[in-house]
């Protein structure tokens, strides 16, 4: 058991949620692109009929990128560089094969059915978190698989210490756990009455204010947990490993590490500026999110230091520039947040769409960016071959970046024109514009995002193609590459 | 009672953030002093990344560390 | 020292994160959760009918582009009536603040809106506001509302939550037997003041039509 040199890191579950991040990915932007699309030319939404209004699709959209292409990415990767950092193959265990494997298909049949369950409006409301009860129980199951996985690995490990990346991915189970089952607490009323109504509905624990409340302290950590810190987990492994330079200061992401812990979950609240609840919370949410700047920054400075002299891989390698890229959307979309989360800023911006605007500055150009390129750094070790083709890499790369400054520069624009013109007054303080004047206005934007839409998601279809070309037709290697990823 | 809960929640809130502010510092302050003493160099742990063969030679060796703990207290 | 040991003990570490990100939920949400559910003094919960609305409106998902929450902004008091009370939402559950206005706020809109105005606008949006980007909801003139479950709701929140829904509301099928008469009477005066002739016939049939309760719905957001 001590040295085995016939020893190898079973990449086979990693394999299998790389399949579902690409399946989910394509199907969660289609549908995104379609509803954006739909902004622009209403007609569009009787394409399905009851089944393809915006209203329905809208939350396929965002779970399926959560839960489908970004929660399937975090497996992937933890599944490939669990394994790595801490020195042991997860085949050494045949406890831990099992579990990762009852994991991916529950896993996979139900995301399926909780997507089904929204296409027939079967839905308990609260953002990214619609799933009703019985879904949520499903999530549930999976989430304590992998974490018995996760800490499994972890026991039988042969490196001692924990890499900075195991922090992050134990910090992402714990924080999800946490956050999902409080948000999601409800009581279904076909048991609480004799068998009355539909078997699938429920009843928030919370009301009112509450419920609002705790669905945003919920909503903002899910982001938080979901969407910034396994993908700065990943971050912390990919780019070093396949820059071949250490983090520039392992100190400086421990302490970011904390700093984020500790600071991000009082941000919550900013999503409720100026509503109903006390404050107090209001200005803490406000205060604690200009704060929240420091960590999220210390950790993408981190990032971008560890190129230090070595910013010619920039030019040379296209898989440094999709992760020196994600940073630096990962940097914007950190000092956009806090801007939104300043009062003043608020009273505008809330409502508008500067808000999906900033969400998919983080999406868009910080989480698929990372996680695309964390999957071309895995595929040549997984499948033992060269990435098929680096030209469309670099086309791939071009397109979408092309994409994410349309969507936020039209998003930032329609944003601020709505909210400007909501709040307008003519010289005798009487409102200038009815509502319909603040939506035929954004006709423009909503055109640009949609396009912006469709070039993104052509750049994803190109990724998908790469990978399969990669997986089937790419030269084979016959030796496991150590930093640089090669390609054709 | 109103007052009492809200007085409570201050307090809690004070006495939390200062503790974990302290922490905080306390904890920088532990990275630096450790290695400068030379008791420990975190910087190392960033190979864990790039030297990450499942044959390769742990940073730390937990195996062998439990080994050497079990044969001291035979 | 506490921090080398903290950090080759995953299960501790563990146990820290947690306390660390729980910190903020203790204390910020817990403690005002008596307080801030406090009803208005004369909140009344509502009926199954508008509560099958509810579903209705969740179903289809409308807090995608509404809102239900008026700043305190004299621009939005102006456009929708008086700001937000947090003892009006006292029985929501779920709340349905929305976070987007691709159309207007729809807290106050039983002050403005009749049935008669929705019942053309859910069939044809743009052709009452030119230039609406809002779909068409022809569905909810043929599909049939839960009202069923909406009942099982009101009798779930009366007993797990005291919200004051009277002594007939039970948790046997013979309450709801005896209690679907009053939501049919309910959903025969909006269909009363609808034209639509298939909604009329489904009301005098004993059956529901969404459109009916989700009109019973926002005539009660006020």
């Amino acid at each position: 058991m001590q040295s085995n040199a016939a020893l190898e890191y079973d990449y086979s579950l990693a394999k299998k949620f790389t399949f579902l991040t690409i399946l989910f990915g394509i199907l969660g932007m289609l549908v995104g692109t379609l509803i954006a699309a739909q902004m622009a030319f209403p007609e569009l939404n009787y394409l399905l009929g009851e089944y393809g209004t915006f209203s329905r699709l809208r939350p396929i959209h965002t779970n399926t990128v959560i839960f489908g292409f970004t929660v399937s990415g975090i497996f992937a990767t933890w599944f490939y560089l669990g394994q790595r950092v801490l020195k042991v193959s997860i085949a050494e265990s045949k406890f831990l094969m099992v579990i990762g494997n009852i994991q991916f298909w529950l896993y996979f049949v139900g995301a399926l059915a909780a997507t089904i369950s929204l296409l027939f409006g079967v839905s308990s409301s609260k953002e990214y978190a619609q799933y009703e009860w019985p879904f949520d129980i499903v999530v549930v199951i999976v989430w304590v698989l992998w974490g018995v996985g996760m800490m499994g690995l972890i026991g039988i490990r042969r490196e001692k210490a924990l890499y900075i990346s195991v922090w992050y991915y134990l910090a992402c189970f714990l924080g999800i756990a946490m956050l999902y089952l409080f948000n999601n607490m409800a009581i279904p009323t076909y048991f609480a009455t004799e068998g009355l109504g539909s078997i699938l509905n429920s009843v928030s624990m919370y009301s009112g204010t509450n419920d609002a409340l705790v669905q945003w302290w919920y909503g903002h950590n899910a982001v938080a947990f979901g969407f910034t810190v396994p993908i700065v987990g990943m971050i912390y492994y990919f780019l070093p490993k396949e820059s071949g330079q250490a983090i520039y200061s392992y100190k400086l992401s421990l302490l970011s590490f904390w700093g984020l812990m500790f600071v991000y979950l009082w941000a919550g609240s900013h999503h409720l500026l100026w509503s109903t609840v006390p404050d107090w919370m209001q200005t803490m949410g406000s205060a604690f999110s200009i704060v929240l700047i420091l960590p999220s920054w210390g950790s993408a400075i981190n990032m971008l230091l560890t190129m230090k002299g070595e910013w010619n891989q920039l030019t040379d390698n296209p898989l440094i520039k999709f992760m020196v890229l994600a940073s630096t959307f990962y940097m914007l979309s950190t000092i956009e947040g806090p801007i939104q989360a300043i009062r003043s800023v608020n009273a505008i911006a809330h409502f508008t769409d500067w808000i999906p605007g900033h969400v998919h500055d983080g999406t868009l150009g910080w989480v698929t960016f990372m996680i695309m390129a964390a999957i071309f750094h895995m595929a040549p070790r997984m499948f033992k071959r060269e990435i098929y083709s680096r030209k469309l890499m670099e086309a791939q790369f071009w397109l979408q970046t092309t994409a994410v400054v349309l969507y936020f520069t039209s998003m930032w624009i329609a944003g601020i024109t709505q909210g400007m013109m909501w709040r307008a007054v003519d010289e005798y303080g009487n409102l200038m514009y009815s509502f319909i004047d603040t939506v035929t206005v954004l006709h423009p934007y909503y055109a640009i995002r949609a396009l912006s839409g469709v070039m993104y998601f052509i750049g994803f279809l190109m990724f998908a193609w790469n990978i399969y070309k990669t997986m089937t037709a790419g030269k084979e290697l016959t030796q496991e590459p150590q930093f640089r990823t090669p390609m054709a | 009672m109103d007052m009492d809960l809200r007085n409570l929640q201050g307090y809690a809130h004070i006495f939390m953030s200062g503790f974990l502010v302290i922490m905080l510092y306390w904890y920088i302050i532990h990275l630096y002093r450790s290695e400068k003493k030379g008791e420990r160099d975190y910087e190392k742990y960033g190979n864990i990344a790039l030297d990450d063969e499942v044959t390769s030679t742990p940073v730390e060796d937990k195996r062998a560390s439990e080994r050497e703990y079990k044969e001291e207290n035979k | 020292m506490f921090f080398h040991w903290l950090e080759k003990n995953p299960f501790f570490f563990a146990a820290a994160i947690s306390i660390v990100i729980s910190f903020a939920g203790l204390i910020e949400i817990v403690p005002n959760f008596a307080k801030a559910g406090k009803p208005l003094v004369d909140l009344k919960p509502r009926t199954v009918l508008e509560l099958a609305g509810k579903h209705v409106y969740m179903k289809d998902n409308c807090q995608s582009c509404h809102s239900q929450m008026i700043r305190p902004f004299k621009s939005e008091t102006d456009r929708y009536g008086d700001y937000s009370l947090s003892g009006e939402y006292a029985y929501d559950r779920p709340f349905l603040w929305g976070s987007k206005r691709t159309g207007p706020d729809l807290h106050r809109v039983g002050n403005y809106r009749t049935t008669d105005w929705h019942e053309n606008h859910m069939m044809d949006p743009p052709a009452i506001v030119p230039g609406s980007i809002m779909p068409a909801y022809k569905h909810q003139f043929t599909n049939i509302a839960d009202i069923e479950t909406a009942y099982a709701e009101a009798v779930t929140v009366k007993n797990a939550f005291h919200t004051p829904y009277g002594p007939e509301f039970q948790r046997t099928r013979a309450a709801w037997d005896a209690h679907r008469p009053k939501v049919l009477a309910d959903a025969k005066l909006i269909a009363d003041d609808m034209r639509n002739k298939d909604v009329k016939e489904a009301v005098a049939n004993g059956e529901v039509p969404e459109i009916v309760a989700l009109i019973a719905y926002m005539n009660s957001l006020k």
